[in-house]
């Protein structure tokens, strides 16, 4: 084939690749949406969770701070940017300080006697209605009154006042100028996305738009805003870890680039190897789209790590290459071990696939495909576009020599045992913890920002985003009841410092039936006419100064209690919308909770309302899920690792070379986790998917030592396509292991460990290399090296 | 009693402007013109105490309300107002706090921080007792009329949100000491406090006409 053709057919296929990946980008969704990772909700708590995650009334809220300017130049953009938030439909609310509470309250005046506690304890009868009007005259002998006077003729008790100060948070931050302050000077706001949590996607846009409004803002140059809460985290968290990855990615890609250029002395391999993996992603993504249509952001992440073994297809290839014979030859002989190691691996992820979790099917989709097409392309198509070898690989200087050293190291038969027994105990015994179920131990959040948030959050009063108060009935209405019977067991759990505050859905709307017996309390005209002259008496009201408020009473008497549906219209809605959903055929109703300081102090709660309420701990559901997810790819894994042996052994034709094979990946596997643990890190499904890719690569290396050719050269350039191999891992990986994110630095250094590792032990425990190679083909081999490659290695005899 | 804040506010701007007026108690410099010039020499020494007796004539009432009691600079930025007849209230600023305790009832308290615009008086009128004519001018338009023996000091508010609620505060002085304080509000309402000698000497009526309490402030020798 001429070099006009190779290079006619490696343009089609980078443009194939290209287009199929173009169209599958603009088909596949990736979700960020958590259930597609995790598998079935069982637990009535992980369920909640999982509907709920990220929609919770805490986990959608984002607290701003603006700073760096003075302070009535911060009023103003606290007051500018809850105005064009208020306007952004991708925020449900928010709050500055400077709602008017009691202009919210005048919005629901005619229900006010139905939502106020206050006809609970009193009736409006004379006696009540003196006292009122005595403190409202007493109230009236401050120059200040004339705020009050027009209200208090519609409303002489101040029922709306009441009302409105019932909803005040108990702690707020001081206001100046009308907005909040924090005590650091900074101008505070808190506003709700309409996007979950942990939709980071949607996250990101809410909080593009939300810096757009601000940069808008005239003054805003000079001011800085600063972001908090969960969705700001995980915007930055994914922003933190793809910029890391991608400066890693720049690093290694160079690193890479002259690796292969110092391996083969050929520019070739360079714009060559990427192709078969590229291609393996590309199908991967297609069948994910073709399958399911879409395919979760972990997934994807975690698939791509495991399809990093097929890099290594064409290394082979270009290692095997030799002078004079097509490269297709060189493939054809190389592909039953190259298949061997690609079905083996291939049958093995069918098990991620029986899982019966979506996003673990989805891994084994994109990774089997993936692979699969990888291993295609290097059989069929790489062979199209290589040129014939101009070097034998197997004369690269030093190589033998480096096989003689590695020949000659000690390999006493007890050792592997010893290791493996040593290896379990370690495991075992190693003190720390063995899993690591807190993902927020994996998010590069710094630890400044953390406790910036944590300030924040009691600058404002802004509920935990850890607890949650689960109150669980037939219907809202058993809800709203449930709330107003357990609001005075909370208040005592303030008290006793269990909790500095809460918040329950009955504080803005309480039961219909509370609203109908306090309806039931208020006296009709002639009652309340007669009750307000008996009133008045020897106050100096002037007469019929109150007939609004009367009139008022008389329509409250015949209005429909107010429903949780009426309430969400209002501006105070959203609050409650998200304090009160519908669960299955139930309802349950979220408390928010602030400070919670003793969660222990709920267990009584919890017993006294026969279960019906209880603290829920998102942290510990979230682990809890973590926990059944890995528990579903620990028993993946280990069905994939005995089909793994099956097929190994199946395609080796004997126990005892699969043996061979499996021997050093098991000891391997092992030796990573021995010193993961040794080091007290404890294992995340990170570890568990690098361990896996780890273990890919090392098939490879024990497959291809295992391999008996009787033909040193043929050996030589095994040991030549192991060492790129090896070297392109350990830099790949051993550059990510050094990363500050802890999720790249989990994957780096496992795999990094795992390849040196499956290496030295696919060596040693290789039945062929411990014998010396023949002085006579070392010294062939050396001889077949081109004329123009200097000679450096001096041949023993 | 939920209702407290808001009673407090008031008590609290009762309070304030009750301090304006002590701060006017005492030797006044007789250089008639300018209120910069009335009001800069003043340096008080506390604890310092008057009587008082406010007179709040209101539209929604067909009579005027009267209040009567001794206020107190304690010195720094502690205060407080007593209302003794026709009921008792206690009225203490201090600490960045306002407390409020009507007869024997419950004490209640508010952070001065949740009342800026409270805060913001409070700090005018120390100013205006230190003699800090700069500070109080940052809330109030001053203007003076009359000379050294009798004279008048007029407060408009500068800020939209004291001028919500506020029209005016109109202070009466002879020589070295306040009569009066009227203030305005800003929907006409208004009261008269009298302090002082004038406090002491007490109404002549249980309900004195605004048009006639006003004239004896104005010409009461």
């Amino acid at each position: 084939m001429t070099r006009g053709a190779r290079v006619a057919i490696w343009l089609a296929w980078l443009v194939l690749i290209a287009a199929v990946g173009w169209g599958v980008a603009r088909h596949l969704q990736i979700s960020s949406d958590l259930r597609d990772f995790v598998p079935p909700a069982r637990t009535a708590d992980q369920k909640l969770l999982l509907d709920e995650i990220g929609k919770g009334p805490g986990s959608r809220l984002l607290l701003l701070a603006i700073s760096g300017a003075p302070q009535d130049r911060l009023a103003a953009l606290s007051r500018g940017l809850q105005d064009a938030l208020s306007h952004d439909p991708a925020f449900a609310q928010v709050a500055n300080g400077g709602n008017d509470l009691a202009e919210i309250a005048s919005d629901l005046l005619p229900y006010r006697y139905l939502l106020s506690s206050t006809l609970d304890a009193h009736r409006l009868d004379a006696t009540y209605l003196h006292a009122q009007l005595q403190q409202r005259v007493e109230d009236l002998s401050s120059p200040a009154a004339s705020m009050l006077e027009p209200w208090l003729k519609r409303d002489p008790t101040l029922e709306t006042l009441k009302l409105a100060q019932s909803w005040v948070p108990a702690r707020q931050p001081k206001l100046i100028d009308g907005v909040w302050f924090s005590d650091r000077g900074e101008a505070l706001l808190v506003t709700e996305t309409k996007a979950a949590g942990f939709d980071p996607g949607a996250q990101a846009t809410a909080i593009a738009s939300l810096q757009k409004h601000f940069a808008a803002l005239p003054g805003a140059a000079q001011a800085k805003l600063v972001i908090s809460g969960p969705g700001w985290f995980g915007v930055e968290a994914s922003r933190n870890t793809r910029a890391e990855a991608d400066r890693f990615g720049a690093i290694t890609t160079i690193g890479f680039i002259v690796m292969l250029l110092l391996a083969y002395r050929s520019a070739v391999p360079v714009v060559v190897t990427a192709l078969p993996l590229l291609s393996g992603a590309v199908v991967g993504f297609a069948l994910l789209a073709l399958i399911f249509g879409h395919a979760h952001g972990i997934t994807v992440a975690f698939g791509f790590t495991l399809l990093g073994v097929a890099q290594e297809y064409p290394l082979r290839v270009f290692s095997h290459r030799r002078i004079g014979i097509a490269t297709s030859q060189s493939v054809r002989e190389l592909w039953p071990l190259l298949a061997t190691a690609i079905v083996s691996v291939c049958i093995a992820y069918l098990a991620f696939f029986a899982s019966g979790v979506a996003g673990l099917q989805q891994l084994a989709v994109f990774t089997i495909g993936g692979l699969v097409a990888a291993g295609l392309c290097t059989r069929w198509l790489l062979p199209l576009i290589v040129p014939p070898a101009r070097r034998d690989m197997a004369a690269t200087p030093g190589l033998a020599q480096a096989w003689r050293f590695l020949a000659r190291l000690p390999r006493p038969r007890w050792v592997p045992w010893l290791v493996a027994v040593a290896g379990v105990l370690v495991v075992a015994f190693a003190p720390g913890r063995f899993w690591q179920n807190d993902l927020s131990a994996l998010t590069p959040i710094p630890r400044a920002e953390l406790q910036r948030d944590a300030r924040l959050r009691a600058e404002l009063g802004a509920p935990d985003v850890r607890y949650l108060l689960v109150l669980r009935a037939p219907s809202a209405e058993g809800v709203l009841a449930l709330s107003e019977r357990i609001a005075p067991r909370v208040q005592r759990l303030v008290a006793s410092h269990a909790v500095d505050g809460f918040e329950l859905p009955s504080r803005f709307l309480p039961s219909a039936a509370t609203q109908k017996a306090r309806q039931a309390k208020l006296p009709d005209v002639a009652q309340l006419q007669a009750a307000l002259q008996q009133a008045m008496e020897g106050l100096p009201f002037r007469g019929g100064v109150f007939a609004t408020f009367v009139a008022d009473v008389e329509t409250a008497r015949k209005l429909p209690p107010l429903t949780p549906e009426a309430f969400e219209q209002s501006p105070l809605g959203a609050r409650l919308e998200s304090m009160l959903v519908q669960q299955g055929d139930g309802w349950v109703g979220l408390g928010t909770l602030s400070g919670v300081n003793d969660p222990v102090a709920f267990d009584a709660l919890t017993k006294a309302t026969g279960g019906t309420v209880h603290l829920l701990d998102l942290k510990a559901s979230t682990e809890s899920l973590v926990m059944a997810y890995r528990h579903r790819i620990l028993i993946a894994l280990g069905i994939a690792a005995l089909l793994l042996c099956a097929a190994v052994t199946l395609a080796l034709r004997s126990p005892r070379r699969a043996l061979h094979v499996l021997g050093p990946m098991t000891l391997a596997t092992l030796l990573v986790l021995v010193v993961l643990r040794a080091c007290g890190i404890p294992l995340s499904l990170f570890h568990l998917v690098s361990l896996t890719l780890a273990a890919g690569l090392g098939l490879h290396y024990a497959l291809f030592f295992e391999r008996r050719t009787g033909d040193a050269r043929e050996d030589l350039r095994t040991l030549h396509a192991t060492l790129v191999c090896v070297a392109s891992a350990l830099l790949v990986f051993g550059v990510l292991a050094l990363s500050r994110v802890p999720v790249l630095r989990a994957i780096g250094l496992t795999v990094a460990l795992g390849v040196a590792f499956h290496f030295t032990l696919s060596v040693l425990m290789a039945p062929h290399v411990g014998n010396p190679l023949p002085p006579e083909e070392a010294e062939q081999g050396e001889r077949a090296r081109s004329a123009s490659a200097p000679r450096r290695v001096r041949v023993r005899s | 009693m939920r209702s407290s804040r808001i009673c407090s506010r008031r008590t609290l701007r009762d309070a304030l402007i009750a301090f304006a007026l002590l701060a006017s108690c005492g030797a006044w410099a007789a250089d008639p013109g300018l209120a910069e010039s009335l009001l800069s020499g003043i340096a008080k020494t506390p604890p310092v105490s008057t009587p008082f007796v406010q007179v709040s004539y209101r539209g929604m009432l067909d009579r005027p309300l009267v209040v009567s009691g001794t206020l107190r600079w304690l010195g720094g930025d502690r205060m407080q107002r007593d209302i003794e007849k026709p009921f008792n209230e206690t009225a203490k600023i201090g600490d960045g706090e306002l407390s409020v305790q009507r007869g024997s009832g419950e004490v209640h308290r508010v952070p001065l921080a949740r009342a800026p615009q409270a805060g913001a008086m409070l700090a005018g009128f120390r100013a205006l007792l230190g003699g800090d004519v700069s500070a109080l001018q940052q809330d109030f338009t001053l203007s003076a009329q009359g000379g050294a023996a009798r004279w008048v000091i007029t407060l408009a508010p500068r800020t939209n949100q004291l001028k919500r609620q506020l029209a005016s505060i109109v202070i009466d002085g002879r020589a070295h000491e306040p009569r009066c304080l009227t203030v305005t509000d800003a929907n006409g309402d208004s009261s008269i406090t009298l302090v002082g000698a004038m406090a002491e000497a007490g109404l002549r009526s249980a309900a004195p006409l605004q048009s006639a309490l006003a004239a004896r402030c104005r010409n009461s020798p």
